[in-house]
């Protein structure tokens, strides 16, 4: 846990010294939402009906989607980024002969993405609360639980990208093929019930659709913790299955790398 | 403390389109290292010379545990590099000459705070352990500068207090002074010498493609080539044998004629630095005694001698003639 600190707080150091790249970065998250609020506004009598069971406020629930999309580009992309970075500058090796073994390094070095993608979220559903959106503030604790689980998921999916960077020096479209997917048919702009029958079987495989359906219900809808159940049960099973698969990449990828040489460099 | 032994790697070897369309299935190989073997003993300075491309970085890789080797076996005190990587990597650190490899946003302390903690170091053990890499490396008045701010020889030198901080009982160092200026390798070396070896009790693995390097530090040296082993021997022996008869002789021009006479045959390296002193080089059999018997004679023939010194044989004479002592059979082998 110290390794995986350590090195949060060196990232973040050297990103947060960039200061006025990091003010500029939260003012253009806050600005993001006024669109978002007249357009959700004009939507909603709408989407009223195909949202009903996540809420009633458009606007709430567009946010919400947005502030997981943010995550899920994240827990996506922050693993192969944050490798094929730091083989490019050398820091990689670096880290590899110390003692911290290697899946902590590795969770050390996509930590601090994936948290500035929290705090962004975090910007983005405070933004909305200031614009009006009622949020049940005592469900908090759950949703992380179901955040932790959406970043497991696709960590997941990171872990096979960084397989691919190891391997071929690339991930090629993966990350974005799994973004757009999961925006697609995970419910981020509308409910999964609005979109076709062929495409809603295949949102039943996305963790987003069942992340995104929990959280609204828990912070929008006055949903209990009982009623989410199946949906956080189902998310869980992903992340265990992705992770398993992931680990199992990865884990091949560092032995062809070793015998390759492509561990040091890309 | 380190053992090679007949170890190998070959790399898969880019393919052009052509070459994938006509032979899809074959996998062509490059041979980087090649059935390598030494021993390297505790507290030693054992050098590896060898041209761009010789194997020696590779060599260094495997000994890190970055690269398994394909065939052959290397251990650090008896751990395996491919089977004990974690025990390996408490016992080895390289010295990564890579600039970029540091955090340059960061101060050097906060460099090394990282990485004291990917150590296992924590708390007061870990700061003693900041202050007493820092002030070996004589940055301990600059802890606090951000490293983008830092000369290149600075940065080379925490580099070395980053690679210390765990206290390795074998140090890799690839080409170190590669990018410092002459005065700052000079100090380097030094460094290197008084504090690494002798202070910190180091055995020190110095890959090098610089003579001086391996002229002022390494007890033994090691020439690879293409990948091979062409010889390893003692430095001083190495020097002796390579460079002994060999002397350099600044003259007076006119002067070339009468020491011509005395039986030394001389060829001209190019003008001196000094105004009206011209530089020339001779084979002198006899070593020291042969040399003072030259010496006399050109005395003896009135002929001025500005200055007189045996020449360094350069990494290019070395190999070669390492190349030259090797067997066609082994070398193709």
């Amino acid at each position: 846990m110290r390794s995986i600190l350590a090195l949060l707080r060196a990232t973040w150091i050297s990103a947060t010294s960039y200061r006025i790249a990091t003010l500029l970065s939260v003012v253009s998250i806050l600005a993001s939402i006024v669109p978002v609020f007249f357009m959700a506004k004009a939507v909603e009598p709408i989407a009223r009906a195909s949202i009903s069971l996540e809420g009633s406020d458009y606007f709430g629930f567009v946010v919400i989607g947005i502030a997981a999309s943010y995550v899920l580009l994240s827990a996506t992309g922050a693993i192969p980024s944050a490798l094929s970075s730091n083989i490019g500058s050398g820091t990689f090796e670096a880290l590899m002969v110390t003692r911290t073994p290697l899946p902590v390094v590795i969770i050390g070095l996509a930590a601090y993405p994936v948290m500035q993608s929290l705090i962004n979220a975090a910007v983005v559903v405070m933004g909305a609360v200031v614009f009006g959106v009622r949020i049940d503030f005592l469900m908090l604790p759950a949703v992380v639980v179901i955040v932790l689980l959406l970043i497991a998921a696709h960590a997941a999916i990171g872990l096979i990208a960084a397989a691919l960077v190891l391997v071929f020096r690339t991930s090629g479209p993966l990350i974005t093929a799994v973004v757009a997917g999961s925006n697609l048919l995970g419910g981020v702009f509308y409910s999964t019930s609005a979109i076709p029958g062929w495409l809603q079987s295949l949102s039943v495989l996305i963790p987003l659709t069942y992340a995104l359906r929990a959280t609204r219900r828990l912070l929008l809808a006055d949903a209990s913790l009982a009623d989410v159940s199946g949906d956080v049960a189902m998310l869980a099973l992903l992340a265990v299955i992705g992770l398993a698969i992931g680990a199992l990449a990865f884990g091949a990828a560092m032995r062809h790398a070793r015998r390759a040489g492509t561990l040091t460099h890309l | 403390m380190v053992t090679v032994d007949g170890i190998t790697k070959r790399f898969r070897r880019p393919r052009t389109w052509r070459e994938s369309v006509r032979a899809p299935f074959a996998a062509p190989r490059v041979t980087a290292v090649d059935r390598v073997s030494f021993a390297v003993a505790e507290g030693e300075v054992f050098g590896l010379l060898g041209q761009n491309g010789a194997g020696k970085t590779t060599l260094f890789k495997m000994l890190t545990t970055l690269l398994h080797p394909d065939d052959g076996t290397a251990t650090i005190a008896g751990h395996d590099v491919r089977d004990e990587g974690a025990a390996v990597r408490r016992l080895v650190a390289p010295v990564i000459a890579n600039e970029r490899s540091l955090y340059w946003r960061l101060s050097a302390r906060e460099n090394l705070r990282l990485f004291s903690s990917l150590q296992g170091l924590h708390g007061a053990a870990a700061r003693t352990e900041e202050d007493r890499v820092l002030g070996v490396t004589g940055l301990t008045d600059s802890g606090a500068k951000m490293v983008r701010d830092y000369s290149t020889g600075m940065r080379q030198r925490l580099l070395i207090a980053r690679a210390l901080l765990a206290r390795p009982r074998v140090l890799l160092l690839d080409e170190p002074t590669r990018s410092l200026d002459p005065i700052s390798a000079r100090d380097f070396r030094r460094f290197l010498r008084e504090t690494i070896v002798e202070a910190e009790g180091c055995t020190v693995l110095l890959a090098t493609h610089d003579a001086d390097e391996v002229w002022d530090l390494c007890d033994r040296v090691g020439i690879l080539e293409r990948g091979r082993l062409l010889t390893v021997e003692a430095t001083a022996l190495l020097r002796h044998r390579s460079g002994g008869d060999r002397h350099r002789i600044w003259l007076r021009p006119d002067d070339v004629a009468r020491v011509a006479s005395t039986g030394l045959v001389l060829q001209p390296r190019g003008p001196s630095i000094e105004e009206g002193w011209a530089t020339f080089e001779c084979v002198i059999p006899g070593g020291a005694t042969g040399a003072a018997a030259a010496l006399t004679r050109i005395a003896a023939a009135d002929v001025p001698v500005a200055r007189f010194e045996r020449a360094e044989p350069s990494l290019a004479d070395l190999i070669e003639r390492a190349v030259a002592a090797t067997p066609q059979g082994d070398r193709d082998a």
